[in-house]
């Protein structure tokens, strides 16, 4: 026989509770909701026809390889934003294991010297 | 047996929540998305649409054609929209709705869930958007989709700092917080405002964090400012654009709900007072008075983080969007925290006294 302590309470710390089989439940109600309400509406379409092409404001349908949005960009709107931390870090990513050593030692004097002063 | 008949009950009570809260956020959902409109349309100097127009939006949007591009993966195009809404009804569970305790939390002693757990189902319906818009076939979707992953990456730092700090001065007892037990759960928070914790450092620190959490609900929700991965008039709905129908209006309840939801958090963590104690209100008339308190204080909530944003200020660019949660909004929250933090020293060492003594609340 399953404890009920073992089954409301499957992962639980000091702090924090996560019970997945209850979560499990909920999330099957609420598909068979969904389902349902989703079922009320038109399952129609004209497959085949112009209302199947992608919407480009007009614009002629390139090939799949020209159109292609590479997955890079998501970072863009990182990289602008951050320009000036970016182009600092760039011109300190010389490829010289020298370099990286001396900043390594550089970082760690530095953490010496906070540490020393508090 | 009698672990089995108890087995039995909690299952039955958790389908029938999951059925009522359901309902429960979908309506009220559309109902607080018509009132935003006609509040947005009077802001503007319009008459707007009657409140129950979005429910003729979605009857509407049933009765058109279902269009599957021929370029999308059909299957995850069609399930991305279940999954947004389903997503959020489950975060309905876990929440304390209508002044009630989570429903997810069954005699208020077991508990199946906190709020560490409601930021991680907060980002099922965003996530479905995204595998919605890149399930599509368009550059436009695509486009929409990696904006929305952007932004979701900006808005979740600030968030976490949000509710970590909430959780700690309440759960702490060194930095003159309540020392309560559990203190990430939801049950434990409403039970114990976070206002009777702080002194007048903490209490700067808390505006600070409330004004961010105001901020975050639009990124959240995909309303403007914050709304670049949907962006009708750059690149025509985003991530939507390829949604037509009863898939468009599966997205268009999701949105709903999460609107509900987010009001929903904010009252939990910032506002979860209750009217029926001050008026000695028992039983019944003590459910109704607070459960229509809470449906007053979710509108204030939209009014102030949806309505009011979205029509004072114009769509801000993904770089912007990224820029505004990193840089300005982080460090608002990272000053409430230290507020927050140096607030439980000042208390301690030098005997500042709390605010609710200040006003003579307790």
């Amino acid at each position: 026989m399953i404890e009920i302590q073992d089954f409301l309470r499957t992962l639980g710390t000091n702090s924090g509770f996560w019970n997945p089989l209850v979560w499990g439940i909920i999330i099957v109600i609420a598909l068979l909701i969904a389902y349902i309400i989703r079922g009320r509406g038109k399952k129609e379409y004209k497959k085949q026809t112009e209302q199947t092409k992608v919407f480009l404001s007009g614009n002629p349908e390139l090939e799949k390889e020209e159109m292609h949005i590479k997955a890079s960009n998501v970072y863009w709107g990182f990289m602008e934003s951050f320009k000036w931390l970016y182009t600092g870090l760039e011109k300190m990513h010389t490829g010289n294991v020298s370099d990286y050593i001396l900043w390594f030692v550089v970082v760690i004097g530095i953490f010496f010297i906070i540490l020393g002063v508090i | 047996m009698l672990e089995l008949q108890e087995i039995i009950r909690t299952v039955m009570i958790i389908i029938l929540s999951t059925v009522v809260l359901a309902l429960f956020g979908i309506f009220f959902g559309l109902l607080y998305k018509g009132i935003d409109r006609k509040i947005s349309a009077h802001m503007q100097g319009r008459i707007g649409p009657p409140i129950r127009q979005p429910f003729r939006d979605v009857g509407k949007l049933f009765t058109k054609e279902n269009i599957i591009p021929e370029n999308a993966v059909p299957w995850v195009f069609n399930l991305a929209p279940l999954i947004g809404l389903v997503g959020t009804i489950s975060i309905l569970l876990y929440l304390p709705i209508g002044g009630f305790r989570p429903l997810a939390s069954v005699e208020g002693e077991i508990i199946f869930g906190d709020l560490i757990l409601v930021l991680y189902l907060l980002m099922i319906p965003s996530l479905a958007l995204v595998i919605g818009g890149f399930a599509s076939g368009s550059p436009y979707a695509t486009i929409g989709a990696q904006r929305e992953m952007a932004t979701m990456i900006a808005y979740e730092f600030p968030l976490a700092i949000i509710i970590i700090t909430i959780a700690w001065k309440l759960g702490s007892i060194a930095a003159g917080g309540l020392g309560v037990e559990n203190a990430f759960t939801l049950t434990a928070i409403t039970a114990n405002p976070v206002w009777n914790a702080v002194g007048p450092l903490g209490f700067i620190g808390l505006i600070l964090l409330l004004l961010v959490l105001i901020i975050v609900t639009p990124a959240e929700l995909s309303k403007i400012p914050f709304d670049a991965p949907e962006a009708e008039t750059e690149i025509g709905g985003g991530l939507l654009v390829e949604y037509s129908g009863r898939n468009l209006a599966m997205f268009y309840l999701t949105d709903a709900v999460k609107t509900v939801v987010m009001a929903s958090i904010i009252v939990a963590l910032f506002f979860p007072y209750n009217l029926s104690p001050l008026l000695g209100l028992e039983s019944i008339p003590a459910y109704i008075l607070d459960f229509i308190f809470f449906l007053i204080k979710i509108l204030i909530i939209i009014v102030f983080s949806v309505s009011l944003i979205r029509v004072s200020v114009a769509r801000l660019k993904i770089d912007q969007i990224v820029y505004t949660y990193w840089v300005p909004l982080t460090l608002i929250a990272l000053v409430g925290l230290i507020c927050i933090m140096w607030d439980g020293t000042m208390m301690e060492s030098y005997g500042w006294p709390k605010i609710v003594e200040i006003f003579g609340l307790i």
